[in-house]
């Protein structure tokens, strides 16, 4: 960079450490505390901005006076010092706007910046809270526009108040020269910018209707796009980029219907200034005629004509973005306004001490210290939220079923200790992009025997293979090539990892092929012996490998023992168990041919054991040596 | 695998062949233009005439005249603007339609197996960003262009015109600014490209911990996502801070240039005025030229710089051009359908085979159910069997025929791989049904929904078949997808199937009807299941255990379990805990 250094210097490293707390009380308190936050380089910034426009007002100004002095006595030093002066005021022009647009990009940052570290913050720590009170693509757009519109009102502030310094110096000037004169540039210009401002209206309409005609065709054209494998596979291409084509053609129609009202503005862009300025020059010239005006001042005047469409246009670039600046800091300030459902209190109670049970209290399901246990329940998503519940996730909402660490109740607790203590690892976990060792290992120190020993645990050996550069690579597209079983096995290592002192795993094997499912269930209980844990599942590959099943029937456990036990009671819990777990061998098959309806949990990822099932039950129901009657083939 | 991008020669030459291929519109823009940007110079000229006028003592007559040939140029050029603007507008409207047709015409022809190894991510990414960004550029950036480069050519024309002696002065700058805008313009557009990255990733970012807030509470996540947040504020900085410091340079340089010209205009030309080679008038004229040419400059920076970071979109838009075929239709016509596997190979990478030569012949109308650990190799056998990829080794064929030998529309009626995703695209049912075929009867569409069991609910939907789903139309659960999904592929037909993780978002209550909805398509058809529950393997006619690339076991459930190999061992393992 060829840039001196002083300059790259004076802009702070930013994002700041702290981005401070604002005041959430609205979008004005919002953007003036901003504002205080950086008083100094806003001041600086519209100090330089006064600078350059002062200097810019001045050049018709000097350049007039050069033609009258250069007329008067021709090449002497009036010219020269009319020239000089243009010279000093052009590199002064010039110095201020580089340096003022530094201030400027820089005050810009600092807001955008702090907007979106204070969404970031917030987001980071609201829990499922904010998902539930505003859709992603909201929270998202506050980081990616609404920061940034904020900091668009900083960036403009400068150049808005040189605007209007500049707008004065020219007024003062002409109405010393000619009052008339003066009142036709300081009066009309303002008139003509209304006049385009006006005709703005229609434009922004149509403009609106092309983006509309264009999003939608966006939307077509993702969707044709994402579908793609299907189309290839089955056909239906020419339909697809026959309809794209008709909706392409609409937007373009939209657009030229926008050319057509543009091109007009544009001629109006022309036509009002020039009329204005034809206006200026026919009464200039006759006072100038009449000798009430030297020809410099004519020059001047055509010059300040020239000159002051710029600083109106700022003006009214500036109204536009305070209005796009308020919005945006509402925007920002609905995502600060999110409390979290979980831990808005501190708590209230010391913490037990190590090695206490954990009880749902409605249930009756136990995590007992140095035990290994499994809940079974034929209906899947009633244990998967009895295991959550016990991990606590809404405070509100788990009023009226009280869990207990050790007797204390955990919405008593510090949400920090309850997280520390008691680990919650649901059937959906979420892989987040980065590199394997530090996604997979979220606390500790990331090294390698660590993540291998716990990648062997958790069978996901294939995961390691598939990233190139192995532990140190980056997941490729963010987890999302991985199967629904790999990002299982990835998310149970990164579980056993946290190696919390209460450990409770929803489904952790439910999209996993008999194999691997039968290998993991032996290290799991292995790797957790003598360690509380509980397992949601129905699996007998697990199921057999733990130290105790719960068996909830209706809510609460209404059985206790081993995998064996329970397989062997010959009461009603025996049977109930034996329905959840044998279900894969179950020949009770329906009238119709179709095998018993299968319940297994239901995982939202679309990696699905459900729709997995029934594929499988239906090849089971299947007899083979029916292809004389192939179904839909005439 | 990553879809190419196109070279700058590639994407010079497509820009190349596009304006060549408009030349006409773009003359009659550029004359259009040319003339008014005339008539825009009369305003400084009269000016400078006035100057000398009363400089020389006038009548307010001459003024007058003079006034009014101002007032006839300025409506000269503006009704001029509306034509010239408007052509060039509708000329960005055209030529944009057509790229961005042509483009999603290209990605829909790409080839199979490059579509099911790219992922779609990518593309779309191409198809709605890119297009987008491009948008800007193509509508708006070379319409301006044009004005720019006819307005800044015509002013200095006219200079030269007025006085070739005075105007050598207003260059005075030039050569500064040429060097500045080359040095800045090389290195905008990776620096820009850097930025918008530097956002998209913070935007990821927030993306990631929105949809993935639940975990990072349960696993005490909030620290690290706000680290990562303030790392990618720090890549956005730093990003910033390189092209601020690009702009900090461009701007005095070009500044430079233009307080140059007037300054060594006005001593040049009064010198020059003082020894009675030119009138002041022209000096003034001369000056307001140089004030007036600084607007077309920095719009021609502005949109240089716009159209070069738009050319990188442009790259990726040619890059899809770019993908070979990846077969070619042959003569030959299946004699059977009956589909068999010959030392099969295949190798994502050159020299890492997945698949080691695997022999397999599936009988007309069995089940096979193929198991084994993952990253077996399952999948890949089965986009093998549906003719999705050309193997690197060996042949697949049906009815003697090698698959990729096949026309596209004829392979779709032989074998159809079912995987776990599905897609309900925008448009009506009847729309999404006939992808499959287009010919297909309302009578046939309801019978395809019968077989799969969902003629009821489609029924029920405000316009049944022509009721507008997908995105933004009537909502459908997982299930009503899937079932959409499968009729399809009743209405295509195929002889063969492979099913590969065929698993979808299903409630336990939905799952039976899924049941019957399968039945409906897999009913006398030859299967090939990748499984991963035992019991399917059980029931299937034959099982095929994969390990290592290679078929090492394979035959009826019952056989497999007497030989007491890998599979018998598992076999055991599973009863006896179940």
């Amino acid at each position: 960079m060829s840039v001196p250094a002083r300059n790259v210097e004076r802009v702070r490293s930013l994002p700041l450490a702290d981005p401070g707390t604002p005041p959430l009380t609205g979008p004005v308190a919002y953007l003036l505390w901003q504002a205080r936050r950086q008083w100094g380089i806003l001041t600086v910034g519209v100090l330089l901005g006064i600078l350059m426009f002062s200097c810019q007002a001045a050049l018709p100004y000097v350049t007039g006076y050069a033609i009258d002095s250069g007329l008067a006595h021709g090449f002497d030093s009036d010219l020269w010092r009319a020239a000089g002066a243009l010279a000093v005021l052009g590199v002064i022009s010039a110095a201020a706007s580089a340096i003022g647009h530094r201030y400027d990009v820089e005050n810009w940052l600092r807001a955008s910046f702090a907007a979106s570290q204070l969404v970031g913050h917030r987001v980071a720590r609201s829990g499922h809270t904010i998902t539930a009170e505003l859709p992603t693509g909201e929270v998202v757009s506050a980081v990616a526009n609404d920061a940034l519109r904020i900091g668009e009102i900083f960036h403009t502030a400068a150049r808005f108040i040189g605007s209007i310094v500049a707008y004065g110096i020219a007024a003062f000037v002409m109405l010393r020269t000619s009052v008339p004169l003066g009142l036709i540039v300081v009066l009309g210009l303002p008139t003509v910018t209304i006049c385009i401002a006006a005709l703005v209206k229609p434009l922004q309409r149509r403009q609106v209707a092309q983006r509309e005609a264009s999003g939608r065709l966006t939307t077509l054209g993702s969707d044709t796009v994402s579908g793609l494998r299907i189309l290839r596979g089955i056909g239906g291409e020419g339909v697809f980029t026959a309809r794209y084509r008709e909706q392409s053609q609409l937007v373009r129609r939209k657009g030229e219907a926008v050319a057509v009202t543009q091109s007009w503005l544009d001629a109006l862009q022309v036509l009002l200034p020039g009329a204005f300025v034809v206006v200026l020059i026919w009464y200039g010239a006759h006072l100038a005629v009449a000798g009430e005006i030297t020809p410099g001042q004519l020059v001047q005047a055509y010059g300040f004509a020239a000159f002051l469409a710029w600083p109106v246009q700022q003006m009214t670039y500036t109204v536009q973005s305070a209005t796009r600046a308020h919005v945006g800091a509402g925007k920002v300030l609905n995502v600060l306004r999110v409390v979290p459902a979980t831990g808005a209190r501190p708590g209230t109670q010391a913490p037990p001490p190590p090695g206490v049970p954990l009880v749902d209290e409605t249930s009756g399901v136990t995590v007992r210290p140095g035990l290994v246990s499994a809940l079974v329940s034929a209906d899947p998503d009633e244990s998967a939220a009895i295991a959550t519940r016990m991990g606590r996730f809404d405070d509100e909402a788990e009023v009226a079923t009280p869990v207990r660490l050790g007797g204390v109740l955990l919405a008593d607790l510090d949400k920090q200790v309850v997280r520390e203590r008691i680990l919650l690892a649901e059937a959906t976990p979420h892989l987040f992009s980065g590199t394997l060792a530090s996604e997979l290992d979220v606390h500790g120190p990331g090294d390698a025997e660590r993540l291998l020993r716990a990648i062997a645990l958790a069978d996901a050996h294939d995961v390691l293979d598939s990233v190139p550069d192995g532990l140190a690579g980056e997941m490729p597209e963010k987890g999302r090539s991985l199967s629904g079983g790999q990002r299982q096995r990835v998310a149970l290592a990164r579980a056993l990892l946290l190696d919390p002192e209460i450990l409770l795993l929803v489904e952790p094997t439910s999209a996993v092929d008999a194999h691997t499912e039968a290998r993991i269930a032996a290290r799991l209980a292995g790797e957790r012996h003598g360690r509380a844990t509980l397992v949601v599942t129905a699996s007998p590959l697990v199921l057999d490998h733990v130290d105790e099943v719960q068996l909830l029937v209706d809510g609460r456990v209404v059985a206790t023992g081993t995998h064996a036990e329970l397989l062997a009671r010959q009461d009603a819990h025996g049977a109930a168990y034996r329905r959840v777990v044998e279900r894969h061998l179950d020949d009770e098959t329906p009238p119709q041919g179709v095998p018993a309806v299968v319940t297994r949990p239901v995982d939202v990822t679309g990696d699905d054991p459900i729709a997995d099932e029934a594929f499988d039950a239906l090849l089971d129901g299947q007899p083979a040596g029916t292809h004389e009657t192939r179904g839909g083939r005439p | 695998m990553k879809l190419p991008i196109a070279d700058a020669a590639t994407v010079r030459a497509y820009a190349v062949h596009l304006l060549r291929a408009h030349r006409r519109p773009l003359t009659g823009i550029a004359v259009l233009h040319t003339f008014a940007a005339v008539l825009g110079l009369a305003g400084p000229w009269l000016l400078g005439r006035l100057v000398d006028a009363v400089a020389d003592g006038t009548t307010t007559g001459y003024v007058n005249s003079l006034v009014a040939l101002g007032a006839g140029a300025v409506l000269g050029q503006t009704v001029l603007t509306r034509f010239a603007q408007r052509s060039s507008m509708l000329f960005g409207e055209m030529v944009f339609a057509d790229l961005r047709e042509e483009f999603i015409e290209t990605v829909t022809s790409l080839p199979l197996s490059t579509v099911e190894r790219a992922g779609t991510g990518d593309l779309v990414a191409r198809t709605t960003n890119d297009v987008n960004k491009l948008q800007n550029a193509v509508r708006f950036g070379v319409p301006r262009v044009i004005v720019a480069i006819v307005t800044i050519t015509l002013t200095v024309v006219a200079c030269v015109v007025l006085s070739p002696l005075v105007a050598i002065a207003m260059f005075v700058g030039v050569p500064v600014m040429l060097v500045v805008v080359r040095w800045y313009l090389r290195r905008a557009t990776p620096a820009y490209l850097r930025e918008s990255a530097a956002y998209a990733t913070l935007n990821g970012t927030i993306t990631e911990s929105v949809e993935g807030a639940r975990t990072v509470d349960a696993l005490r996540m909030g620290p690290r996502r706000e680290a990562r947040v303030e790392d990618d504020l720090r890549e956005a900085f730093d990003a910033e801070r390189v092209t601020l410091n690009l702009r900090t340079a461009l701007f005095p340089g070009v500044d430079f240039a233009f307080t140059a010209a007037p300054v060594a205009v006005l001593l040049w030309g009064g010198w020059l005025v003082s020894q009675g080679h030119v009138t002041l008038g022209v000096v003034a004229t001369i000056v307001l030229y140089t004030y007036q040419v600084s607007g077309p400059v920095w719009d021609l920076i502005f949109w240089l710089d716009e159209i070069q970071v738009a050319g990188t979109s442009l790259a990726r838009i040619v890059g899809i051009r770019l993908v070979e075929p990846d077969r070619e239709a042959r003569e030959g016509t299946p004699t059977d359908e009956d589909v068999s596997a010959r030392s099969l190979r295949y190798a994502y990478r050159e020299g890492h085979d997945v698949l080691h030569g695997i022999d397999l012949d599936l009988r007309s109308g069995e089940r096979l159910a193929v198991v084994g650990p993952s990253g077996a190799g399952k999948s890949t056998l089965g986009r093998m069997l549906a003719g999705i990829h050309p193997p690197t080794g060996g042949t697949v064929s049906v009815g003697g025929v090698p698959l990729v030998d096949l026309p596209l529309e004829e392979l779709r009626g032989h074998v159809a791989l079912v995987t776990q995703e599905h897609h309900v695209f925008v448009g009506t049912v009847a729309d999404n049904l006939r992808l499959a075929d287009p010919d297909a009867s309302q009578e046939a569409l309801r019978r395809a929904l019968e077989a799969v069991d969902a003629w009821g609910w489609v029924a029920a939907l405000p316009e049944a078949l022509a009721t507008e789903i997908g995105s933004g139309g009537a909502p459908l659960t997982p299930a009503q997808a899937q079932q959409i999904a499968l009729a399809r592929l009743v209405l295509l037909d195929p002889h063969t199937l492979v099913l590969d993780e065929a698993t979808s978002l299903l409630d336990p209550r939905a799952a039976r009807h899924l049941e019957r909805s399968l039945n409906g398509v897999l009913a006398g058809r030859t299967v090939v299941a990748i499984a991963h529950r035992l019991h399917t393997a059980h029931d299937a006619d034959r099982v095929a255990v994969v390990d290592g690339g290679l078929i090492t076991e394979i035959g009826p459930h019952d056989e497999l379990v007497a030989a007491g190999g890998d599979y018998a061992a598992l076999w055991r393992s599973w009863q006896h805990e179940s």
